[in-house]
């Protein structure tokens, strides 16, 4: 996954509060310091839009799959358990960690409808694709 | 060694190589990205001063490059009207600065922009794009065969371009992922269900051609390109794919490399190449340079947890530019779908 909440902080205090060797200094320290401060601003995104970015994927995915459950026999178990399930724990890496087995699902589920082909159902997967991508996203600074 | 600066030990290899007395003056790091440590110095011996730069090597590499490559595809192109550097020395074994590197001339006078800067050359725009897609028209239409990189590159077959590229970079995700990543892998599958034509021409592919990769004077000129690292042979139209992929456009979806538009850059390409561009190979390999950016951001993040966290350039592609390039996938399989 892309690095943690937690990573990033933890990294920017260790890159902070390092010396900084002599030869580092001018532009590459700046360049450095300037890095830090991106990662700063996104971190505030991310704690503010994260937890509410994962619920609506992991809702999205788990709604997709309520309408491929009578498609495809070998993984409809697999579905139909993911579909009951709600997120219960908003923690992000619990968040996380549901999201992982939904996207793994929904890996195996494109296969499927690639090579049924389900010109319907393939519409509505890359469509999912879009909301994920865009619910995830990030703006730097001034953008 | 241990315990010596960087500086003791570049001058003692400097004598030691020149076989003269070297005085280093001026020496600093410089941004270069994560794959390779990059400093500027000069070098006095005889009472000449050389500008130059060192890349080496960092502790854990981020690509997997082969320097040599790298070094001979700078010697490749320099001198052919196309901005490259001056390659000088290549030291594969570390020597004194005990992890390998390679010493090349620096050029003055010019800076790289930021990809992600808005309006990075402003009304010089025209004229960089026309320099850039030129200079990597040049690069595509040289004779690969003639040049040093062909001495270490091996020439695909030109039906075999696309297949060694997209099951390297299928690989690096296969192995770096850390998070399960379905936009990415249906996008591969759709490159391997829809392979491009062969190649017209094997050529050399600078394999990391964009906006930021190059320096320029602020007033219209192109002074060098940058990062051969992944320089390797192949279908032109991967370094065009690459080049034109949204990532690069500094958020102007009119044109491409912050620079011309689309059209204009694929005129000023042939032109300068004497080749033609595939409309449907360059399709193949505008979706692949986005894959092969996911995979490069994937990496970037494993390799920021590997490393312990301590490069925040890691982080920033594994992160922002991973979550930006997911969009970018995202659209343009929406497009496809829909065309």
């Amino acid at each position: 996954m892309t690095p943690t909440i937690p990573e990033i902080l933890a990294g920017n205090a260790a890159a902070l509060s390092s010396q900084a060797a002599r030869d580092d200094a001018g532009d590459y320290l700046a360049s450095r310091i300037g890095i830090l401060a991106t990662l700063s601003i996104l971190a505030i995104q991310e704690v503010e839009n994260g937890v509410a970015a994962r619920v609506a994927e992991n809702a999205a995915i788990r709604a997709l799959f309520g309408e491929a459950l009578a498609y495809d026999a070998e993984l409809l178990g697999r579905l139909k358990d993911a579909t009951a399930q709600t997120d219960h724990n908003l923690a992000l890496s619990a968040l996380d960690a549901a999201n992982a087995e939904l996207r793994r699902l929904l890996i195996a589920l494109h296969e499927k409808v690639e090579a049924a082909p389900d010109g319907a159902l393939e519409k509505k997967i890359l469509g999912l694709y879009v909301e994920m991508a865009r619910g995830r996203r990030l703006v730097l600074p001034g953008g | 060694m241990s315990g010596q600066s960087v500086v003791q030990r570049l001058t003692e290899y400097l004598s030691r190589v020149w076989a003269a007395p070297v005085i280093i003056e001026a020496f600093a790091r410089i941004p270069g990205g994560a794959s390779r440590e990059t400093y500027r110095f000069d070098a006095i011996v005889a009472g000449r001063r050389h500008p130059l730069i060192l890349r080496r090597d960092p502790p854990g590499s981020l690509i997997e490059t082969d320097r040599r490559s790298e070094f001979l595809a700078i010697r490749s192109f320099h001198g052919k009207d196309v901005a490259a550097p001056e390659a000088l020395i290549l030291e594969e074994e570390g020597a004194e600065l005990e992890r390998p590197f390679f010493i090349m001339g620096r050029i003055e006078g010019g800076h790289a922009s930021s990809p992600f800067a808005p309006n990075a050359y402003g009304v010089h725009a025209q004229a960089i794009g026309e320099q850039f897609f030129s200079m990597l028209g040049r690069i595509a239409g040289a004779d690969a065969a003639s040049l040093p990189i062909a001495t270490v590159a091996a020439a695909p077959e030109p039906d075999a371009c696309w297949r060694r590229e997209l099951d390297y970079w299928a690989n690096v995700i296969e192995t770096d992922q850390q998070h399960p990543q379905p936009i990415v892998w249906a996008a591969i599958r759709r490159l391997r269900r829809d392979p491009p034509p062969p190649a017209r021409k094997v050529c050399v592919v600078h394999g990391d051609y964009r906006s930021g990769n190059f320096m320029h004077d602020d007033a219209g000129k192109i002074v060098a390109i940058l990062d051969w690292e992944m320089a390797h042979l192949g279908d032109p139209h991967e370094d065009l794919g690459w080049a034109m992929n949204p990532l690069w456009n500094h958020f102007d979806d009119t044109c491409v490399a912050g620079t011309v538009s689309k059209a204009d850059a694929i005129g000023y390409w042939e032109r300068a190449s004497g080749l033609n561009v595939d409309p449907a190979a360059l399709a193949w390999w505008e979706l692949f340079a986005s894959v092969k950016g996911q995979a490069i951001w994937i990496s970037s993040a494993k390799e920021y947890r590997d490393s312990g966290l301590t490069e925040p350039i890691l982080a920033f592609s594994g992160w922002y530019t991973a979550r930006r390039q997911d969009e970018i996938l995202a659209d343009a399989l929406a497009a496809l779908e829909a065309a």
